[in-house]
């Protein structure tokens, strides 16, 4: 088995085992080479998500965890957020730039229900409508500018 | 009368030889390499078998590796050079 397998069957087991609060593996939608996951968020309680359910596809290339997922929200519900897209991209440094082998999906699903729940006001980025006719399909390929880290 | 004779047999073991069994553990701050996520005991996933082969190294930080795994992590790193648990410049404990 691949190195990039070996971990994330160890994470897979341990989300399985014991997941953080609001955070939820769909084993039946994550792929049998273990490279595509489908996790499900909730917003967290006493946040303006509060309720809401949304939906994250991880991507895992043969080089994980030395590179980071590819990670966007799907579904029906993507959060109206200063730093998410309308399409699901999310604008968030630890997903590229600031990534480091020691995080995981664990780590990287609490960062984006952290990401959430200090928001004050719902709104799209401004850049929404631009960035999402222009954009590639894959958010690694933007060069993200993190200028906010308020939110 | 019935006189009862017991009769026992010498029980005789060889030994041929003794085999010595040990323990061997890494002094690490952790259980787990941060980074392949495998026990210290044991060996990253590139290699096969634990021990001086997939040594552990330590970094300045304090921070603790499989040095294969931290090797990988540093010739993917272009610009800085970082510990990935602490984001501190890395640098190897002499």
């Amino acid at each position: 088995m691949a190195s990039m397998e070996k971990r994330l069957q160890k994470e897979l087991q341990a989300l399985l085992r014991d997941p953080p609060l609001g955070v939820t593996v769909d084993s039946d939608k994550t792929s049998r080479s273990l490279s595509e996951w489908t996790v499900d968020l909730e917003g967290a309680p006493g946040t303006l998500y509060q309720g809401e359910k949304f939906q994250l596809a991880f991507k895992f290339g043969p080089r994980y965890p030395f590179e980071s997922p590819q990670v966007i929200f799907t579904g029906s519900n993507i959060p109206v957020h200063p730093h998410v897209y309308s399409n699901g991209h999310i604008c968030l440094s630890i997903l590229t730039d600031d990534w480091s082998p020691a995080l995981s999906v664990q780590s990287v699903c609490l960062s984006i229900v952290s990401m959430l729940s200090s928001c004050k006001e719902k709104k799209r980025p401004p850049d929404n409508s631009i960035y999402v006719k222009t954009c590639s399909k894959n958010p690694k390929n933007t060069k993200w500018w993190y200028h906010d880290d308020t939110v | 009368m019935v006189l009862c004779f017991m009769f026992t047999w010498p029980c005789v073991s060889f030994y041929l030889g003794w085999t010595a069994v040990a323990t061997w553990k890494w002094i690490a701050n952790d259980d787990n390499c941060g980074i392949c996520r495998m026990p210290f005991d044991g060996c990253c996933p590139d290699c096969k078998l634990p021990g001086d082969d997939c040594p552990l190294v330590w970094g300045q930080c304090s921070h603790c590796f499989h040095i294969h795994c931290i090797v990988k992590w540093l010739n993917s790193q272009q610009i800085n050079q970082l510990c990935p648990m602490c984001r501190q410049e890395w640098k190897f404990k002499e």
